[in-house]
């Protein structure tokens, strides 16, 4: 069996968001998120983590180039210098942090194989990230892209 | 799926490496540089786990999760001497053991599960506790 490791790549995307339930009148939004109701923009990271073999023949985890073809068609064009909320995505689910997350997860794991994707990584800025990991080994899918 | 949410703090704070059961030259052969009293600007990475609320897409009350870092750690460090600080009474101020000594300190008080405690001391060193008495 050919030795296991991981590879990361990071990305970025510059785009734009706020937190609004629509259920809720503006009094409500305003009193749960107070400045976050307000449309602003943040320079998101991402680190997008890969884990499996090391192929023989190549010696790579994945090709770093599919990873960016995949990753670059998959979320980054999609959200760079985009209006989250106005995303389908994002459809009754605030753009917090945490669901970008797991937005990127939902996106990228068909296209990765939920078995390959070992981590996602958002950064909101530098002072903020949410990871989303498939579960760990033994522990039962829960999420739907977490099933292959 | 599994998530975390990870915020990431600074503070800067004066520290000498010295073990109290050892004499000075024992705790400088032991310690070395940093036996002598030095600083750092450090980074204290506090690491979450929860799941979305549904409606509010937010895993936890990062108002809360500052709140209660700025109480419990951040008040108690910043541009203070590591070993005056009553809260680290008796811990060896490595980056291991402030990482344990806030652990302690912010596993009670943080909204959600307190997943990770993460002391980065310089660019070079990075210290993370995750609970556990072992």
């Amino acid at each position: 069996m050919s030795p296991h490791a991981s590879s990361t790549r990071r990305f970025g995307f510059a785009a734009g968001h706020r937190y609004w339930v629509e259920a809720w009148t503006p009094a409500e939004n305003g009193r749960v998120f107070g400045r976050l109701t307000v449309p602003h923009g943040h320079n998101y990271t991402l680190d997008v983590t890969v884990r499996g073999p090391i192929d023989p023949q190549t010696g790579m985890v994945i090709d770093l180039a599919e990873l960016k073809r995949i990753v670059a068609e998959t979320v980054v064009e999609r959200f760079d210098h985009a209006d989250l909320n106005a995303d389908p995505l994002f459809r009754g689910r605030v753009p917090t942090t945490e669901n970008v997350a797991v937005a990127v997860w939902e996106l990228l794991a068909p296209k990765l194989g939920a078995d390959r994707l070992a981590r996602v990584r958002v950064w909101e800025d530098p002072t903020l990230y949410v990871d989303v990991r498939g579960e760990p080994p033994g522990g039962e899918p829960s999420g739907e892209m977490a099933r292959k | 799926m599994m998530l975390e949410l990870t915020r990431v703090y600074h503070f800067s704070a004066g520290h000498r490496l010295a073990n109290p059961a050892l004499g000075p030259e024992a705790n400088a052969a032991l310690y070395g540089d940093c036996h002598r009293p030095h600083g750092h600007n450090y980074y204290l990475e506090v690491t979450v786990a929860g799941r979305p609320d549904p409606v509010t897409g937010m895993s936890v009350d990062l108002g809360r999760l500052d709140d209660a870092v700025r109480a419990r750690v951040l008040a108690q460090v910043d541009h203070h001497t590591l070993e005056g600080v009553p809260a680290l009474a008796g811990v060896i101020t490595t980056g291991e053991g402030l990482a344990r000594a806030f652990w302690r300190l912010l596993a009670p008080a943080v909204p959600g599960t307190l997943r990770r405690v993460t002391v980065v001391e310089t660019a070079k060193n990075r210290f993370q506790y995750e609970g556990g008495e072992g």
